[in-house]
């Protein structure tokens, strides 16, 4: 349905934050240039996705845009350290100078790139060509490894395409049963649970976490099931839930006979988990796993859904494969009322994962060693096919490197905070000081920030045009709405200017809607085909859902007739639980799990800025079951520390009976001693890359001295 | 580099283990380092012995039952040789004899040749011995081969046994089945519920003795009359009746007890536990005792070329133990343990094959908590759970031991955890189905248990949700979730006038986001609202 046209001081958009881009109006405000003052007033707008809500960091969005601790001019570390305001022309002067001479000195893969899945399709886009081209270096690789590239993998292995979900959101309505593993959503995107509303009527909306997330929580009073394993053995459940479709005989014969291939593997590799052992694994009883699996294969509209929580650990891809699985097995991915889907967290974190910021793809999620996609990526960009580099290193390799013989040793960040939102954050910050020269991109002084050579201003949603590709691969418009402060610049132009300095082949536009036609042009004929859209076409409203090449109408829903695969058959790919694969607590103990709160996202280093926000969640607090703390001689509201070899967290306590007693959740929004990210390992899964973020363990006391939230 | 000599691994046996060691070492028979070769007495696949009772009685396909394909392990380019018995082992040739007289060398050796159910001593049904005596007299016939039973008697191991049970229990002929352990208890359970009539008869006080004390075993024996199952106890089984049929055949009709009893029936399914198919190793000379005795890196006490995994492995630490000394422990009876022998072993050959070393430490089993399958009865059990809450230990420097119990047998309920600081070292849980699954990970991963036992206790409670809001109006209980906003912040918004849900949602954004929270916000507004419409 088409967006009503807005009035002339009103400009429809999307929100800045989450995957579920909700919609929404920005009226433009009468300012006095007031410090703080909102330039604009956001309000619900009606979108399939949302339905006119908005969440609470959604509401409060418009702060951001006149904070007092917005970065307004280019910033430059002098030799005290201090960073001192410089103009424009300095400080890309010194960027360009100094990248030649890392690259003259070190090579072209000395350079590296570190994008995120909150840039917009333009911006991702430019950002990997600029890399490629302009710096010459293989080195680029983005913050979307830690969120989407186990579920990625498992979908590319599975049906030959990754498109998070491959149906509009609004198909969950007429669900009866939706089984979410490991999502939050009602935390992270709230305003999606509309959707889940059918499913919870009819008493079918099933949630495993160890934790009663707020999600969880949705399942009281007989609207559905909550299943609560222990964090590590989601494998080990999923595989117990298969083996009892198939030997209850649940599954579709039928469509596993006409859709897919690799069955029998399966069937054998399931065989060992027979209920009775997959509840000693999981901790969920065996009568449990029954209900669920018979409840998955009741019918009436059947979808499963994974999140985070299955899949960052060192086993995800195999998590994920192991839920596709199940859901090929009930016969539901391309059926008309059912069907698998990955939970995309950011922003723009399905199209981050299209164009060309992955150390491995080019745009259209072209592979970068297949000669035809280089082929077709040259002819567009103007270049031999010769000047495209290799596949690079995934995020956690990447970083690893950084200041390494052979590693990287100038960085380029745009849109991440890795400091606060990678794996074992403390060696991050040691290797960010490694570098010979970091320059981040960001609109405040974020953790990462803080520690650049150079921080360059850039725009905020409300002050640029653009795409972002919702988690249902719809491509979206953001839309300009106020001018940016006079000091702030988009990237796009950051990237013309630094290739102008850098004498770089190929073109590079300023004008997101340039940006985007030759986006598309890149795109077409690959998986992710933008080819057929426009801005024009988005702007009047039409629906597009990728693949959309030129002169069709999109592609709503996926699958229905074949898979992406070459013969078009879904591939049932069996997988195992290794013994090795997660930590086991002993003794006294206990498992960390990490997750998002309503009020912030991700890194915080937005949302930590709204005072609203702030206020509600000032400081790290750590959730511990009440038998659990009082063991330990805790109780609610005491200072406790978290520590294991990597390091010591210091959190509040907040006990409640909604987690399991060898289990302490802790979100990894804030930084410094309260970086939850700290303790978090960076072994990394073999497949996707993806750092292992859901498992760690750690031992917990109390401190007598009380966490300060300024330290 | 060099060209190595691929490693020659034999392996006799394809069940379960035999074949989960195959599987792991499949990497290395591609890679060229090891050459395999695989010999089954079986015909089939590998299956899952497991489900083997749910497979006679029709719960379960035999395509699920399948868990590795000999096909797999050929076109990985081993050799797999079933449907055939080795009756020798030649150690001074480093070879196995084949039942049709072929000779296979082997640089290594392995046994895994899994168990055989016990017959035990009852008058009518014949016993073979497979002592060193009798196998020496008896040539090769009893090696690797299984006894025949009269009519209408069967153990439960293998497919054949499976569909005498399952033509019995789908034909609703009355079960009898001898014996009282997990196997047994599974079956007599699935047959019931198939349709069969199905008694259990067993000798102990209480059913799985070896894994319950009374208080346990008292429950679960009332579970199992409810489920259907008869169960006759403390009666030992003596003798077998027989009668002759209209078709001139002799079948089994009663079994006779020590007191006296007779128990007709149409099927005896004898399950009194297994015992080592070792009978191949003791021919050759190895040491044997509950199985073949190996060392705990599953090498034989007797020719460090070969190694036994699985249920006709003894594991033992290797000491110069005399003909007549017991060697403590045994095989455990469980599938788990022999995979992860299987998988360990093949890690090292693998690595052995490779020209490496290979230093993993052997496994050490806790062990085993034992479960019952199946929907009728919840009960899982570890450990000595013999002992009672004012039991006193003897005095020595351990710490002390702790048990803790609850006992609700009207409601099928029971309880029973031993600790050691604070750690399980046994417990049985009979009726409690998240309380077993809690303990079970409790006892696997030796976590402590909370001060408050009981808290272990209320899981299965009625009372026991988390989710469920214990006060939906408290002022802290939070309404909007999308907007965080509580029942405190929409009383003090309709204190300030906002009357509809629409001004609730302009004051508080409570509302705004899925909108899910609209019903409640208006029943909080009716609630805050007097009979006269005035705010309270």
């Amino acid at each position: 349905m088409p967006l009503a046209p807005a009035a002339p001081h009103e400009t429809n958009t999307h929100c800045p934050y989450c995957a579920l881009q909700c919609a929404m109006t920005l009226t433009r405000n009468e300012v006095t240039g007031a410090p703080g003052e909102e330039p604009v007033t956001v309000s619900g707008l009606f979108f399939p996705t949302n339905r006119g809500g908005l969440c609470k960091k959604g509401w409060t969005s418009a702060s951001l845009l006149n904070s007092p601790h917005r970065v307004v001019e280019p910033l430059i570390r002098d030799e005290d350290g201090k960073l001192c305001p410089v103009s424009w022309d300095e400080a890309l002067d010194l960027i360009a100078d100094r990248l030649i001479d890392c690259r003259r000195q070190h090579g072209a893969d000395a350079v590296g790139v570190f994008g995120g899945g909150g840039l917009t399709n333009e911006k991702a886009y430019q950002l990997g060509k600029f890399a490629r081209i302009a710096l010459g270096t293989s080195r680029i690789d983005y913050n979307g490894r830690f969120c989407m590239s186990s579920a990625a993998a498992a979908a590319n292995r599975a049906f030959g395409l990754d498109r998070g979900l491959p149906f509009p959101v609004a198909d969950l309505d007429e669900a009866g049963t939706i089984l979410v593993l490991g999502s939050n959503m009602a935390d992270t995107m709230p305003p999606i649970l509309s959707h889940l509303e059918g499913a919870r009527k009819a008493g079918g909306l099933i949630v495993v976490d160890p934790r009663e997330s707020s999600t969880a929580k949705l399942t009281a009073d007989g609207a559905g099931i909550h299943l609560q394993p222990m964090p590590g053995t989601d494998l080990a459940l999923l595989l117990g839930l298969t083996h009892i479709v198939i030997k209850e005989r649940l599954y579709d014969a039928g469509y596993i006979a006409e859709r897919t291939s690799g069955f029998g593997e399966l069937r054998r590799s399931v065989s060992e988990w027979w209920p009775e052992r997959t509840q000693a694994v999981t901790g969920v009883p065996s009568g449990q796993l029954r209900e669920v699996a018979r409840r998955l294969a009741s019918g009436n509209g059947t979808y499963i859904l994974t999140g985070r929580g299955v899949e960052q650990h060192v086993n995800g891809t195999d998590t994920a494969t192991a839920a596709i699985n199940l859901a090929l097995v009930l016969g539901l991915p391309g059926s008309e009322s059912g069907g698998y889907g990955t939970m995309t967290g950011q922003g723009n974190g399905q199209g981050g994962r299209e164009h060309g910021q992955k150390c491995d793809q080019l745009p259209g999620y072209r592979k970068i060693t297949d000669p035809d996609a280089r082929r077709h990526v040259a002819a567009v960009w103007g270049v031999d096919e010769e000047a495209i580099p290799g596949a690079g290193l995934p995020a956690v390799q990447l970083l690893a490197s950084l200041g390494q013989p052979d590693g990287v040793r100038a960085l380029l960040v745009h849109g991440a905070n890795v400091v606060v939102s990678a794996p074992n954050a403390s060696e991050v910050r040691a290797a960010l000081a490694r570098l010979d020269l970091l320059v981040v991109c960001d609109f405040f002084l974020s953790e990462t920030a803080e520690l650049a050579d150079v921080i360059l201003p850039v725009t905020q949603w409300a002050e640029e045009e653009g795409t972002m590709t919702n988690l249902e691969g719809r491509v979206i418009r953001r839309r300009r709405s106020i001018s940016p402060p006079a000091g702030a610049r988009s990237e796009l132009w950051i990237m013309a200017e630094l290739a102008a300095r850098l004498d770089a082949p190929g073109t590079y536009d300023i004008e997101a809607s340039a940006v985007f036609d030759e986006l598309a042009r890149a795109s077409e004929g690959s998986i992710a085909d933008y080819s057929g859209l426009s801005y024009e076409l988005l702007d009047a409203g039409r629906p597009a859902y990728w693949p959309y090449p030129a002169g069709s109408r999109g592609t709503p829903r996926l699958f229905s007739d074949r898979f992406g695969t070459e013969d078009g058959l879904a591939r049932v790919v069996p997988v195992h639980v290794h013994a090795d694969a997660a930590q086991l607590p002993a003794g006294d103990e206990l498992v960390l799990i990490t997750g998002r709160l309503l009020e912030h996202y991700q890194s915080g280093s937005q949302t930590r800025r709204v005072p609203e926000l702030n206020e509600a969640q000032p400081v790290l607090r750590a959730q511990l079951h009440p038998a659990t703390a009082a063991d330990r001689g805790i109780v609610d509201g005491d200072t406790i520390e978290l520590r294991n070899a990597r390091g010591t967290v210091v959190a509040i306590a907040q006990t409640t009976r909604g987690i399991r007693r060898d289990t302490v959740f802790l979100p990894f929004h804030f930084p410094g001693v309260q970086s939850a990210n700290v303790l978090v390992s960076d072994a990394t899964d073999p497949i996707s890359f993806m750092p292992e973020f859901k498992n760690s363990v750690v031992t917990i006391h109390a401190l007598t001295t009380a966490l300060n939230p300024d330290r | 580099m060099t060209a190595v000599t691929a490693l020659r691994v034999v392996v006799i046996g394809y069940g379960p283990v035999g074949a989960r060691f195959a599987d792991a070492l499949l990497p290395s028979v591609r890679a060229g380092h090891v050459a395999l070769t695989v010999v089954g007495a079986e015909t089939a696949d590998a299956y899952n012995r497991v489900l083997v009772a749910e497979y006679a009685v029709g719960n379960t396909e035999w395509d699920d039952m399948v868990l590795h394909s000999g096909d797999d392990v050929r076109s990985a380019g081993a050799r797999v040789e079933l449907g055939m018995r080795v009756v020798r082992i030649d150690r001074v040739a480093s070879a196995v004899e084949l039942a049709d007289g072929e000779l296979i060398e082997y640089d290594r050796l392995v046994i895994a040749t899994g168990a055989r159910a016990n017959v035990p001593t009852l008058d009518g049904v014949q016993r073979m011995s497979r002592d060193a005596l009798a196998l020496e007299r008896s040539d090769t016939r009893l090696i690797g081969t299984d006894d025949d039973l009269p009519r209408g008697i069967t153990v439960l191991r293998d497919l054949d046994d499976a569909r005498r049970v399952g033509d019995a229990a789908r034909n609703g002929r009355k079960i009898v089945v001898l014996g009282a352990g997990v196997l047994g208890l599974e079956l007599a359970l699935l047959a019931a519920r198939a349709g069969a009539e199905t008694c259990v008869v067993h000798h102990g006080p209480v059913p799985m003795p070896r894994n319950l004390d009374i208080g346990g075993g008292t429950v679960l024996a009332a579970s199992l009359r409810r489920a259907g199952v008869a169960v006759v106890g403390q009666s030992r089984a003596e003798a077998v009746v027989f009668r002759t049929d209209d078709d001139g055949e002799r079948r089994f009709d009663a079994l006779g007890t020590a007191d006296g009893k007779h128990i007709h029936g149409d099927l005896l399914v004898l399950s009194c536990g297994v015992g080592a198919r070792s009978e191949l190793a003791t021919a050759s000379g190895l040491k044997t005792a509950a199985g073949i005795v190996v060392t705990p890196d599953l090498r034989s006490w007797t020719d460090p070329k070969i190694y036994a995994i699985g249920d006709c492995a003894h594991v033992a630490v290797n000491y110069a133990a005399d003909a007549d000394t017991r060697i403590p422990g045994g095989p455990s009876g469980l599938i788990g343990p022999g995979w992860r022998q299987a998988e360990w072993l093949a890690a090292r050959f693998a690595s052995i094959g490779a020209g490496g070393e290979h230093d993993t430490d052997p496994l050490v089993e806790r062990p085993a908590v034992v479960m019952l399958k199946g929907e009728d009865v919840d009960i899982v059990a570890v450990g000595d759970v013999c002992v009672e809450p004012w039991d006193v230990e003897h005095e020595d420097d351990r710490s002390a031991r702790a048990v803790s119990q609850w006992a609700d047998p009207e409601h099928g309920r029971y309880v029973k955890m031993i600790t050691r600081d604070g750690v399980l070292e046994g417990f049985v849980s009979v009726g409690m189905p998240r309380t077993s699954a809690e303990l079970t990970l409790l006892f696997e991963r030796g976590g402590e248990l909370p001060a408050d036992r009981s808290l272990l206790l209320r899981f299965d409670g009625p009372d026991y949700s988390p989710e469920a809001n214990a006060d939906a109006f408290a002022p802290d209980a939070t309404v909007c979730w999308c907007n965080g906003v509580s029942v405190a912040q929409i009383q003090s918004a309709a204190a300030e006038g906002n009357d509809t849900v629409a001004c609730i949602g302009k004051a508080t954004r409570a509302g705004t986001g899925c909108g899910g929270c609209k019903g409640r916000i208006a029943e909080l507004l009716e609630r805050f609202t007097d009979a006269d419409g005035v705010a309270v």
